[in-house]
């Protein structure tokens, strides 16, 4: 090939070859933006595509009692999704995995193939299978069957504190509280959930996984709540309610002084294990106690007597006008409950429950001052406790007071409250006149709760004077309460409440009753309230409320270890002990006296000298040291001889001195110390015989 | 015209280029490969399938290539003969059908070989004119010539097996000369002809295509092979994630990235570095084949080198193209380095061509 020839082709060549390099310098710059400008970019989109972020579900915090019980727990389970892709045969897969699991073969074969032509390598076939249905899936050995472990929230102790705990539902697959503690603290106790990176092929097969954020699991929460008293309460409400025919009830037994809520039950109830269901009774998951509120009636009167006590002279044994049992009060007529009283005592218009008496009484405290206390005591506001849902009750704006108003307020009506608010205004009286904020988380994770300094209501005075009227309620045998079951070794006071229920529909009330009672032991130093509200009963709140408040009391009272402060008795209206009374009573000299105490000592019980607290072994030790005080006055005819008291209960005492048609004057509470006049001394006619009780 | 050929004449340059070039062919297809359950041994059969292409290489630069020139009508007409064959008792594969099923399982892809035919045919056909250009109805006929091959191989259908023929046309028509009037009206016709042409495309052609030209479109579908390959030449960036890191590839994300798309999975898991290494290997080979065909004695010689050196350059700037997102998805190999027999025998059967015309250049 010469020389000539070869400058021509390549001549004739050089615009091919520009053409190439056009060519090749198109390829390099692609190359150099791909690898070098935009690497990172397409770095990402790789990784976007080969990573799969699986959201790693957090394990839901459990629910603890007070004592560590668990009352809500999570559980692992497994749940099945598979890859529609590599599933090799769509109507025998969704055959197998229908039949174990227990799901509807055509509704799965129908998601599958959906799946399938949408190209999705991810779907869910069932969430939270049973350990069994698991454990046949996992047999088969199946390689396009993926299982996730996830957590299922199970309630141990069934519905126990039902209302309380609340309950989950599911969205957008998680698991959210829709009542309770559950909802109200779902933040705590969810966690948070973690991320794990699947490293997938293009099929989706999980090849390598990568956790880049471990779930953090929810806070475990310690509630106040203890499941023994907790149990007790829902038992005996449930008692309550069936026996008297009435529609729902409430309960909750608190600790005056921290504010603790040690039960709160609620009937109807339900299992939170079940979802929802149209054969539960409605209402059957309403908080009842914290979230419905009622017209309390009576037990309120001991707002209206605290008033009076701070805001006007009256005294426990100021006298007030009851009239003869019907009252026309700005032409609204209010009649007592049984007759009319006359006129008793302040202590006496508690005891008896007179409406007259609490509307005399409420008048004299005047609206302001009534509307006052009645805020003080926590109505018309939430008691903040942890719980979504809860009502404020209704307390009307002054404004919108009637003329008779004052009358209805005074003695409980016209107003609402839940019986958590009641729980609380009893605890005021019961703390010494603090307000406290009821509590039912005791830790937080492992933070104990911090407790909230109570707000000051009433004076010191004021609540113990309340505390004392209020065991004359249940110890004076005119009381509404006295025939309440006695609870062995404590005193205890209360307020029974009979509230007739209105009708909103015809505007008259109904011949059912909110019958309710709310007390505390022991007396002098009260350690637990508990209110009870049974609601559509046909009974007064004495019989129909009174054995559930006694047994929850008894146990929560036990459950919490409480110093007694009465010797342990046999039940008091036993024929044994009315006779050892009875000889006390009449063997009034000072051989006798201790004849009784040996008496004392044969008697079925006589564990009371050993009893840790001293109480009674002083008293009886002061009765047997006493004899001086016992001198032998020859009978006159005209007047009875002082029975000697000494050493007694202040219930025992009442009795006795009701069985004698004796007058007597209480003050302080636990047994008898002293009495004016002395045991033996001639009575004047309607001479009152003073006893000094303390512990 | 027996002749003593020295050993040290062979082209060495370009064989160890050559061997590096196929050796990181070799260490790709391992990379991508090794773990899978169907071609976790392709590496050491594209060894075996080397090794038999030196030894083909080595036999065809042995027969002087003039006397090849003699037999180009009858290879042309066996070719012609073998590529209807394909058509009538070919296997199929992916929907087209390439292959002729030989005994021992050796599958042979003819429209491979026939390219070696036709370097031959432009080669003949471009020594035997008799003006100092190239007149009308001399590239009408040797159009024709080359068109009867192609149009069967297009039919497969393999339309960019068959597209690969035209550079060597178009190498030939260049070096021997063609008036710029006959340029022209190449271009104005091929201009008319791609509407055409596009209508008689098949379906999955003109999806290639469009996608080619917005592969956003429908990146799951027609766009998802380049999209995936785009992704991973970018995820590669400088230096690559290094032999069996590349994720693209292991995941299976790009497609067959042993054979096609090899270039793609080298540029991940080698990077730009890398690619430059591949690239200027290749360059240099070019280079190689040129010089060749500069310091061969005759123009046959050099239309055969020149064929070979055009084939494989349109080879390899379609495939990188085609792996970069700069052509549209053709399914030609990458020389020397995608795995498969037919590619590796007919590619060292053209370096035997050339070497065949080194070992020539000597004219006493």
């Amino acid at each position: 090939m010469d020389a000539g020839a070869r400058l021509r082709a390549v001549k004739r060549l050089t615009w091919l070859v520009g053409a190439i390099v056009l060519w090749g310098v198109a390829i390099f710059l692609k190359l150099i933006s791909l690898q070098l400008i935009h690497h990172k970019k397409y770095l990402a989109m790789a990784r976007q595509q080969q990573e799969m972020k699986v959201e790693l579900p957090a394990a839901r915090g459990n629910i603890y009692d007070r004592n560590g019980q668990p009352l809500a727990m999570s559980l692992p389970v497994d749940s099945v999704s598979v890859n529609p892709r590599r599933v090799p045969n769509l109507s025998i897969a969704s055959e197998v995995l229908a039949s174990i699991l227990n799901i509807d073969r055509e509704e799965l074969a129908g998601r599958l193939q959906n799946a399938v032509e949408l190209k999705k390598g991810f779907l869910w076939v069932k969430r939270k299978i049973r350990p069994a249905e698991s454990e046949r899936l996992k047999s088969l050995h199946l390689d396009w069957i993926d299982f996730h472990p996830e957590s299922s929230r199970t309630y141990p102790a069934g519905p126990v504190a039902s209302h309380v705990l609340g309950m989950l539902y599911v969205e957008e697959d998680e698991e959210r509280g829709a009542a309770g503690i559950e909802k109200a603290l779902d933040s705590e106790l969810r966690g948070h959930a973690g991320t794990e990176r699947l490293l997938t092929d293009v099929h989706r097969r999980g090849l390598d996984s990568q956790i880049s954020l471990a779930a953090q699991a929810g806070k475990s929460i310690t509630l106040t709540i203890d499941e023994a008293i907790q149990f007790t309460a829902e038992k005996y409400l449930r008692l309550a309610v069936e026996s008297n025919h009435a529609s729902t009830g409430s309960i909750v037994a608190m600790n005056p002084n921290s504010g603790e809520v040690y039960a709160m039950a609620n009937y109807p109830t339900y299992d939170p294990n079940l979802p929802p269901s149209k054969n539960e009774p409605p209402g059957a998951r309403l908080n009842l106690g914290a979230s419905v509120p009622f017209e309390p009636g009576s037990v309120f009167k001991v707002v209206t007597l605290s008033a009076a006590l701070e805001t006007t002279n009256i005294r426990p044994d100021t006298i007030i006008n009851c009239g003869s049992g019907a009252m026309n009060f700005f032409g609204r007529v209010v009649h007592e409950a049984k007759h009319g009283y006359g006129s008793i005592s302040m202590a006496d218009v508690l005891a008896h429950s007179s409406n007259i008496g609490a509307i005399q009484i409420g008048l004299k405290v005047g609206e302001k001052n009534l509307l006052d206390y009645v805020h003080r005591f926590g109505f018309g506001s939430k008691s903040g406790v942890p719980l979504p849902a809860e009502a404020s009750g209704r307390v009307r704006k002054l404004e919108r007071w009637t003329k008779t108003s004052i009358a209805s307020v005074a003695m409980g009506q016209e107003i609402s409250t839940t019986t958590l608010q009641l729980a609380r205004a009893c605890s005021v009286i019961a703390n010494g006149g603090l307000l406290v904020k009821p509590r039912l988380v005791l830790k937080d994770g492992d933070i104990a709760q911090q407790y909230e300094q109570p707000v000051r209501v009433i004076r010191p005075e004021t609540a113990i004077t309340m505390r004392q009227m209020m065991e004359g309620v249940v110890i004076k045998p005119f009381g509404t309460g006295f025939h309440l079951p006695r609870i062995s070794g404590y005193s205890f006071g209360g307020k029974t409440g009979s509230a007739q229920i209105y009708d909103v529909a015809s505007h008259h009330y109904t011949h059912l009753y909110n019958a309710s009672f709310m007390g505390f032991a022991p007396v002098n130093n009260p350690s637990i309230v508990v209110v009870v509200t049974v609601n559509g009963s046909k009974g007064f709140g004495a019989p129909v409320a009174g054995p559930a408040f006694s047994a929850v009391m008894a146990e929560a009272l036990r459950v919490m270890d409480v110093p007694k402060d009465l010797p342990e008795t046999i039940d008091p209206k036993s024929d044994d002990q009315k006779m050892l009374l009875a000889k006390a009573a009449t063997r009034a000299d000072a051989d006798n006296a201790a004849d009784a105490v040996m008496g004392d000592e044969s008697s079925p019980q006589p564990n009371i000298l050993e009893e840790e607290d001293t109480v009674p072994s002083m008293a009886t030790a002061a009765a047997v040291t006493i004899p001086v005080a016992q001198v032998i006055i020859p009978k006159k005819p005209e007047g009875s001889q002082a029975p000697n008291f000494r050493g007694k209960t202040m219930r025992a005492v009442m009795e006795e001195a009701t069985e004698l048609g004796l007058r007597i004057m209480v003050a302080g509470s636990g047994v008898a110390r002293q009495q004016v006049p002395p045991p033996g001394s001639i009575l004047q006619p309607g001479e009152a015989i003073r006893v000094q009780f303390a512990r | 015209m027996a002749r003593y050929h020295s050993l040290r004449d062979f082209d060495w340059p370009m064989f160890l280029i050559v061997l590096v070039i196929c050796g990181l062919g070799i260490l790709q297809i391992f990379s991508a490969t090794y773990d899978t359950a169907t071609w976790h041994d392709a590496w050491w059969k594209q060894m075996i399938y080397i090794g038999a292409g030196i030894l083909l290489m080595w036999i065809v630069s042995l027969i002087d290539y003039h006397t090849l020139m003699g037999q180009v009508p009858a290879m042309y007409i066996i070719a012609v003969v073998l590529l209807l064959a394909v058509l009538v008792i070919g296997k199929s594969a992916f929907g087209s059908q390439r292959w002729i099923l030989l005994p021992g399982g050796v599958h042979l892809q003819v429209s491979e070989f026939a390219k070696l035919v036709i370097i031959l045919l432009v080669a003949r056909f471009m020594t035997e004119l008799r003006g100092d250009v190239l007149e009308l109805k001399d590239l009408l006929k040797i159009a024709g010539l080359i068109l009867v091959p192609m149009l069967l191989i297009a039919k497969e259908p393999d339309l960019g097996t068959a597209l690969t023929y035209l550079p060597i046309l178009m190498i030939g028509v260049a070096l021997a000369g063609l008036r710029w009037q006959y340029w022209a009206t190449i271009g104005l016709v091929f201009v008319l002809i791609v509407p055409v042409a596009y209508f008689s495309l098949k379906d999955y052609q003109k999806a290639r295509l469009v996608s080619f030209l917005d592969p956003d479109r429908d990146p799951l579908g027609s766009g998802y092979q380049v999209n995936q390959s785009k992704i991973a030449v970018g995820a590669g960036g400088m230096w690559g994630k290094g032999v069996t890191k590349g994720s693209q590839t292991q995941l299976r994300f790009l497609p067959v990235p042993h054979t096609d798309f090899i270039f793609s999975a080298f540029a991940e898991e080698h990077g730009f570095v890398g690619v430059m290494v591949a690239l200027s290997l290749y360059f240099i080979l070019l280079m190689q084949i040129v010089q060749n065909a500069q310091t061969s004695t005759d123009r046959a010689g050099m239309y055969i080198c020149m064929g070979v050196a055009a084939l494989l350059l349109f080879h390899l700037l379609v495939n990188v193209g085609m792996v970069v997102g700069r052509m549209p998805v053709t399914g030609i190999p990458l020389p020397l380095m995608s795995y498969g027999g037919s590619s590796i025998w007919s590619v060292f059967l053209m370096l035997g061509l050339v070497n065949n015309v080194r070992l020539r250049r000597f004219v006493n």
